[in-house]
């Protein structure tokens, strides 16, 4: 088991790397000056020279990266070229914000998913069972932005029930969470569902039943538990979007998280910060699935065993 | 009775290959045809994007005006009998601006869907034929780059290589394969334990003809199935391109970037955004009917208890 978690460690450390060159040749993705695409086609050539001493560009492609990342290892990300604040401080007021939406999203999606998927279980190929199969496909084949505006155009125009934009307090929390968590559904409904089904086929059940135990006490007691096991599993894969997952949401509502920083920056060509959140991200990610994969380890000893 | 049809099928199919001409009594294809076609939701999926494919092929008959007529006497218009679905903030008329755009959308689409297979089907035969090193190398680059979320490093290769319709077809596909390469790969170590190919390998075949005659045509399947998949992904994620302002640029009639331009809008018109993304959903809904029904029909034991 040890020597698995050895590998799975040194795996990991191999795709980090991986991940930190990728997002350092992202700037080099096309042939042309970097220097160029961060300022665009009309920058004057000392703005282009300054640009190009700032980030070493003139040095070999190597160099450029190891001088890169041993700064990062220092905690120093860059300089942002639009704000001109360092890296670090832009993404530090701005990361806690998407993770507290990108959580309370998981969260809503958690108990929907469980909710409807228990249901689905219970009243097998009923139309219940049928619909909470059929509108977990309904959420996915929305376009979130799309859902978003649409959400908004109603509760926040239309009825005025929540702000339109920005960031108030609880009330405009609501819709892009609520964004998240429906199109996230469909991650738990469907397993949920089959996890209870397995469950209430079992001896355990029936013996309980037979023991005249009230069918709500079933459920919650001995079936819901079991079926769970697996969700947690379910709930460690998503992990990973907890960062990055909301972008294009934060967009639409106009939220100051990282994804509206990622966009802004990608557009006003910002290629520090752009960079930058493409590393944290994306180690997070990586970070996610170690987790994930141990969690896995540790619920199913099987795996443990097969290796 | 069965095993005697059973028989009769394969005595045909003997005969016919001893003949060379190589008819099969009933192919996989047609097995799998035989279920999907009972998935009432497939069809339905089927007959949305048979719908879209006329509508895009269509578009210059169908429509009833040109995409870039600007009036500006006519804009915002609300929905009429004239302008079915109203005109946009330069008095273009929308429904048709929606008809083009389907032509922009599966465009990028297959486009993207055709790149990102090609590399990902590509990666996928080598890592599991060859296994070892070239194994080890190629996962290794799916892992690295299955730690970005696609949306986001499409969004920064779109960005340094700015907008247009190839550069989303690129952006998305050089994020995209990997999902191709795992699946193709876990089919190929399946079909290489196969005794066909046990078989090819004692004759002495070449590891090219092998590859290419027994391989290719069977991890095919497979293959066709994740296009059908990936395919509400693509949309999606390059309506989401465009709706940013980092893929199809306005006045290329893009289903995104007029869901972006009508939410400027949405309190006077709010017809341009709802109906562009209703044409962007009912398409993927579509895609998805038939990649869930391809997967139920191709592996039956799956399908939900």
């Amino acid at each position: 088991m040890n020597k698995n978690i050895f590998k799975k460690l040194f795996r990991t450390v191999l795709t980090a790397v991986g991940v930190t060159l990728i997002a350092f040749l992202i700037l080099h993705f096309t042939p042309g000056d970097p220097a160029r695409i961060m300022l665009g086609p009309y920058a004057s050539e000392e703005n282009l020279a300054a640009v190009r001493a700032k980030f070493n560009l003139d040095e070999p492609l190597y160099i450029q990266y190891i001088s890169w990342v041993t700064n990062i290892a220092k905690g120093d990300l860059g300089t942002s070229i639009r704000y001109n604040r360092p890296v670090t401080e832009l993404i530090g007021d701005r990361i806690g914000i998407s993770l507290l939406l990108n959580l309370s999203g998981l969260l809503i999606s958690l108990i929907i998913g469980i909710f409807l998927g228990i249901i689905a279980a219970l009243k097998k190929n009923s139309w219940l069972d049928y619909f909470s199969t059929t509108q977990a496909m309904f959420w996915l084949s929305i376009p979130s932005f799309w859902l978003a505006i649409v959400l908004l155009y109603i509760f926040g125009l239309k009825l005025r029930w929540v702000p339109i934009a920005g960031m108030y307090g609880f009330s405009s929390f609501i819709l892009p969470a609520l964004c998240l968590g429906l199109q996230q559904e469909a991650w738990f409904a469907r397993p949920m569902r089959s996890e209870m089904l397995e469950v209430l086929n079992q001896q355990y059940i029936r013996t309980a039943k037979a023991k005249g135990i009230k069918n709500f006490m079933v459920i919650g007691k001995h079936a819901l538990r079991n079926a769970l096991i697996p969700i947690i599993t379910m709930l460690a894969l998503r992990l990973p979007w907890i960062i990055g997952g909301s972008v294009v949401i934060e967009v639409v509502f106009a939220w100051g998280g990282l994804g509206s920083l990622l966009v802004n920056s990608v557009l006003a060509r910002d290629y520090p910060v752009v960079q930058a959140i493409l590393l944290i991200i994306s180690i997070a990610v990586v970070i996610a699935n170690l987790l994930a994969d141990l969690v896995y380890t540790l619920i199913d000893p099987r795996i443990r065993l097969e290796g | 009775m069965d095993i005697n049809l059973n028989y009769e099928e394969f005595k045909t199919d003997m005969d016919n290959s001893l003949k060379g001409t190589r008819k099969k009594g009933r192919s996989q294809i047609q097995l799998v045809w035989a279920r999907f076609k009972r998935n009432k939701l497939a069809v339905i999926g089927l007959s949305i994007v048979i719908l879209v494919i006329l509508i895009a092929i269509f578009a210059p008959i169908i429509s009833p005006y040109d995409p870039y007529m600007t009036s500006p006497i006519r804009k915002l218009e609300a929905p009429s009998s004239e302008h079915l679905l109203g005109t946009d903030a330069l008095g273009r008329d929308v429904l048709t601006r929606l008809f083009y755009g389907s032509r922009i959308a599966l465009q990028i689409g297959v486009l993207i869907v055709l790149f990102e297979g090609f590399i990902g089907i590509g990666l996928g035969i080598l890592s599991g034929y060859f296994g070892g090193w070239i194994d080890n190398i190629i996962m290794g680059l799916v892992d690295i780059f299955h730690s970005f979320p696609v949306i986001i490093l499409a969004m920064a290769i779109a960005g340094i290589m700015g907008q247009g319709i190839y550069n989303v077809v690129i952006a998305l596909g050089v994020v995209g394969w990997t999902t191709y390469a795992r699946m193709v790969r876990s089919k190929i170590l399946t079909i290489k334990e196969a005794d066909y190919v046990e078989a090819a390998l004692a004759i002495g075949e070449s590891t090219f003809s092998i590859i290419v005659r027994y391989i290719i045509p069977n991890a095919l399947s497979t293959a066709i199935i994740m296009v059908c998949i990936m395919m509400p992904t693509a949309l999606i994620a390059s309506a989401t391109l465009s709706f940013l302002g980092l893929g199809v640029q306005p006045p290329t009639p893009s289903w995104g970037s007029m869901i972006a331009a009508g939410r400027d809008y949405i309190l006077q018109a709010p017809w341009i955004s709802t109906s562009a993304g209703i044409f962007i959903m009912v398409t993927v809904l579509g895609f998805n009917f038939i990649g869930d029904g391809l997967r139920d029909a191709l592996d039956p034991a799956t399908k939900r208890n």
